[in-house]
């Protein structure tokens, strides 16, 4: 018995920061790494599983991405994760989701788990893509968001609560082994303490490349995704002002306003 | 004199041999009981782990000798119950060695080389020396008796707060009947050896080597004065003598074979953990070894020997509860019922003969003697309770191992964990920028220093609140223009400096610390220094006491004695005199940690300043409620803080004007507190920094940026 969990290394801004040369992305000085917050919900559902379990199951976490990645998937080997994998060749770089999909789709046959978790989305990104695209390449049944999971291990279904919009829960059954995109809130997820990161160094990261998986540079990168980012930028502010005074005041000046942008 | 040999005291006159076979039969049998259950506590303290305690014993032995001679841990903050101990003690110790000498004449000198030298004068002093000793003795219990029965002390009435009525080790009273049990008993002993020895005289009367040497036992004779007087012929005293010798014998017998199994046995517990005592307890927390699986104390056996030693040292006196920030606000934490709760548990667990099953050993949990995670948390590890403890028990560390564990299963408090994994993410827990470390300085009319870059005189580690928290920044940069304007070459980490860890390793998170720790030694290392200065206390201690543990060994001062010295060596004029009426509230982490009393006083002097001290002060300074990681913990609704109740005290004071601090965290707390406890007008709070650059007068060249050092919020204004 086997879970998968696809767990991605997300970036946030630090303060005053700069874009790239090429404009497409910040510069990476600027950024810091984490795991992304959905991931530490999906692992914690996998570890309750798989700690409530009477069988053997083994939780395993999968990221792609570059050697810091393996700082984040320390973290989830310290939490309880038994193996990590990473998968990396630099022409996976400008990669959209679908093909980090079509990457994770090969992991997962390769290791023939009986069920993916992956986040509903990722905080950097939040293409919300990823784990779907994973189930289509698959060919396997998905849940999107969620919420609850009832599922014992080697069942050939499970019982998912979805969260929809207005507060609504819809409760699904679907067939196994299926991919699941997990939503923040649906467990407690543990601390990963200091000791344990550090403990967790012992532990290997298997690092796999393209072939590893039967896939080749032509499946991956910029060239085979269907999307490819363009600029990215921070729009200009808009501006709003209050206008004071009497009635006439304020036409008069909207007047001159709607005349100076005119002339502008 | 008559024949000197002849002067001495009779021991079983008119006994038939089989009596005193019998007696002896009961002096062994007790003397078995006495050591069985030394063994049994030996047993116990060696299923605890190894520590290193070891070392230079000859001088932690002088060291506990002197305390206990002098009973100097003891008479503090209660002097009279320090000094009817001293007498007790006195009186036990001295009694002791009188029934010794005899012992060492009547049962070992005498029958194997047949020398005496119990008679004559040595037997007259010896006679009027634990005369006096009984004496003393029985009016230190009767003190101790009146004090339990009338004084109503809070601390003596064992009351839990960590239990509820109804929880099954919420009742006390077994304490209060052996605390009376055992008072009864001493003083009983005590009070039959004056009538026995007063019998004595009175049957012996007719015999002048007894009766004209009675004098010599002074409290003896008066009362066989007394027998005499109410018609006691000598044949009735003889009559009651032996009734009362067995009485009298019996009992003594029998508080010896109690002592390892009551609360008699602290008299070797106590100087035990007094002589084991660490110095730095609380201030130097010990490290976790990297081989260790679980960080921390989970189970009882987790303890080392000495953490065991120290739980059976605890006579219940409550100085560490009275001293308690947490207990004086309610709190679920009385130190003395940590201790209490785990020696009642080491005693259920530890003292059978095979150890339980591990499940059975944790100390963690709900359950008789287990410890709550409410209380362990409670604690501000501000020291109180580890500096006023008369028998060296070490609390603190032992909440913080406990904690360790907490931690590492994630047990906390959500807003503690975020900021423990804010703290890993950002090196500060404001989650800001490292970047922004040194933004404030963005604000001086001047440069500093980068340390990293060039050599300085003093490195200035800054830590988080001084460099974050937009009202400690004003402080911050008040320092800096005192160190510039006395022309000190000194320069900062920058972006280099990471949280000092201090508080982060009080809270538990040792990897963590460790982390923090090794990555500021590495950048310090880098940089080139003759000295450290904070304004930080928590870093102070931190880098001072922590840091030589992991390769980092510095020099480390604490902004107050280096103003001090500048302001001395006339490197810093004092433009004006401030006539403020001030009072000084010393920080757990400069004062209690590291005694640095002194220096901001001295300042509050020469700066012109009238201090009038609260009644919790220096050592027995009152903790804010920051330390030990409180400050991230939300305290509880509609509860009074430590900082409030702190306001209060201070409010007394007639004509007050400034609450002076030396410490980031206090100007947080106390600003804060002054508002909510609704002094805000009366009094303001003010760090001595503030001060000290009131009375400056500057000539940097103005700048525009240097109003927005007036401003509360400069990095808002930038």
């Amino acid at each position: 018995m086997k879970i998968l969990v696809a767990v991605k290394q997300v970036a946030s801004l630090d303060e005053d920061f700069e874009m790239r040369v090429d404009k497409k992305d910040v510069e990476e000085d600027f950024l810091l790494y984490d795991l992304n917050e959905w991931d530490d919900f999906s692992l914690e559902e996998a570890m309750k599983i798989k700690e409530s379990s009477d069988t053997e199951i083994e939780v395993v976490v999968v990221s792609v991405g570059p050697v810091r990645v393996d700082e984040s998937l320390r973290k989830c080997l310290a939490k309880g994760a038994d193996r990590a994998i990473r998968v990396w060749d630099e022409t996976i770089e400008g990669s959209d989701s679908i093909v980090i999909g079509r990457i994770l789709a090969a992991v997962a046959k390769k290791e023939v788990p009986d069920m993916v978790f992956a986040g509903v989305q990722s905080s950097d990104q939040a293409y919300s893509s990823t784990g779907i695209s994973t189930a289509a390449y698959l060919d396997w049944p998905h849940a999107a968001v969620v919420a609850d999971l009832q599922y014992k291990p080697g069942s050939s279904s499970a019982v998912i609560r979805r969260e929809l919009e207005g507060g609504m829960l819809q409760e699904v059954e679907i067939n196994c082994p299926a991919v699941l995109t997990i939503q923040l809130g649906i467990n407690k997820p543990r601390y990963a303490s200091l000791r344990g990161i550090k403990q967790a160094a012992a532990k290997p990261i298997e690092e796999i490349s393209l072939a590893d998986i039967g896939l080749s540079p032509a499946d991956v990168g910029a060239g085979s995704s269907m999307s490819r980012v363009r600029r990215m930028y921070i729009p200009a502010k808009s501006r709003a002002q209050m206008i004071e005074g009497t009635i006439v005041e304020q036409v008069a000046k909207l007047i001159q306003i709607i005349n100076e942008f005119k002339g502008a | 004199m008559n024949n000197p040999k002849e002067v001495t005291r009779i021991l079983f006159e008119n006994f038939h041999p089989q009596a005193i076979h019998l007696f002896y039969a009961f002096g062994y049998a007790a003397i078995a009981v006495f050591i069985y259950g030394c063994y049994v506590q030996i047993r116990k303290y060696r299923r605890g782990k190894p520590d290193g305690s070891w070392g230079e014993l000859l001088h932690r032995f002088i060291d506990m000798v002197k305390t206990m001679v002098t009973h100097r841990t003891l008479v503090r903050r209660d002097k009279s119950a320090g000094r009817a101990h001293g007498l007790i003690f006195l009186g036990f110790v001295l009694l002791f060695i009188g029934t010794s000498i005899i012992t060492l004449e009547y049962d070992i000198i005498e029958p194997l080389i047949g020398v005496r030298f119990w008679y004559g004068n040595f037997y007259l002093w010896f006679s009027l020396v634990l005369d006096l000793a009984g004496l003393g003795l029985i009016g230190g219990l009767i003190y101790m008796m009146y004090r339990r029965k009338w004084l109503h002390l809070p601390k003596l009435d064992y009351k839990r707060v960590d239990r509820q009525l109804g929880d099954a080790d919420f009742d006390r009273s077994e304490y209060r009947l052996e605390d009376w049990a055992f008072l009864w008993s001493f003083i009983l002993i005590g009070v039959t050896g004056f009538i026995l020895e007063a019998t004595r005289l009175v049957w012996l009367s007719g015999r002048p080597s007894v009766w004209d040497y009675r004098m010599w036992s002074p409290v003896g004779a008066l009362i066989a004065n007394i027998m005499q007087t109410i018609g006691v012929t000598p044949e009735g005293a003889g009559a009651l003598r032996s009734g009362l010798w067995w009485f009298h014998g019996l009992l003594s017998l029998t508080f010896i074979a109690f002592i390892p199994y009551t609360k008699i046995k602290h008299i070797f517990t106590a100087a035990a953990s007094l002589m084991f005592k660490d110095p730095l307890a609380g201030r130097r927390l010990p490290r976790v070894p990297d081989e260790q699986k679980v960080a921390g104390y989970k189970t009882i056996t987790d303890l080392t020997w000495k953490n065991l030693l120290h739980l059976d040292a605890c006579t219940k006196c409550g100085r560490c509860q009275e001293a308690c920030p947490a207990n004086a606000v309610g709190a679920p934490l009385s130190p003395r019922d940590v201790i209490l709760s785990l020696r009642e548990f080491a005693n259920h667990t530890l003292n059978a003969k095979e150890l339980p099953k591990e499940a059975e050993l944790d100390i963690h949990g709900k359950d008789i003697g287990q410890v709550f995670m409410e209380t362990l948390w409670s604690c501000r590890t501000c020291l109180a309770c580890v500096e006023i403890c008369p028998v060296a028990i070490e609390h603190v560390p032992l909440i913080v191992q406990m904690r360790r564990n907490l931690v590492e299963a994630g047990e906390m408090d959500p807003l503690l964990e975020k900021t423990l994994q804010t703290i890993h993410k950002t090196g500060n827990s404001f989650g800001e920028s490292k970047r922004k470390r040194a933004s404030w300085v963005k604000a001086l009319p001047f440069e500093i220093k980068d340390a990293r870059i060039e050599a300085v005189d003093y490195l200035w580690f800054v830590g988080d609140y001084a460099s974050f928290d937009p009202r400690n920044q004003k402080v911050t940069q008040g320092f800096a223009r005192i160190m510039q304007k006395a022309g000190v070459d000194f320069g900062l980490l920058f972006e280099g400096e990471l949280n000092a860890g201090n508080d982060i390793r009080r809270v538990g998170e040792e990897g963590l610390y460790e982390y923090l720790a090794t990555a500021n030694i590495q950048s310090l290392d880098d940089c080139e220094f003759k000295s450290i200065v904070t304004t930080d206390p928590h870093s102070y201690n931190t880098i001072r006491n922590e840091y030589p543990d992991f390769g980092g060994t510095y020099e480390i001062q604490h902004y107050s004695t280096v103003v001090k010295k500048l302001i001395e060596d006339g490197r810093l004029q004092l433009a004006k005199k401030l006539n403020y009426k001030v009072t000084f509230h010393d920080p757990c982490h400069l004062g209690r940690f590291n005694k640095g009393y002194d220096a901001p006083r001295d300042i509050l002097k020469m700066l012109g300043c009238e201090l009038i001290e609260m009644g919790r002060t220096k050592d027995n300074s009152f903790c804010c409620g920051a330390g030990g990681g409180r400050i991230w913990i939300p305290d509880p609704v509609g509860t009074e803080k430590p900082s409030q109740n702190r306001m209060k005290e201070a409010a007394i004071i007639e004509g007050l004007e400034v609450f002076v601090v030396s410490c980031p965290k206090d100007l947080t707390m106390f600003e804060d507190a002054l508002k909510t406890s609704g002094y805000e007008g009366k009094f303001i709070v003010r760090e001595l920094i503030e001060l000290i650059d009131e009375c400056m007068e500057y000539d940097f060249p103005e700048k525009e940026v240097f109003a927005d050092v007036l401003s509360l919020e400069p990095h808002l204004a930038s």
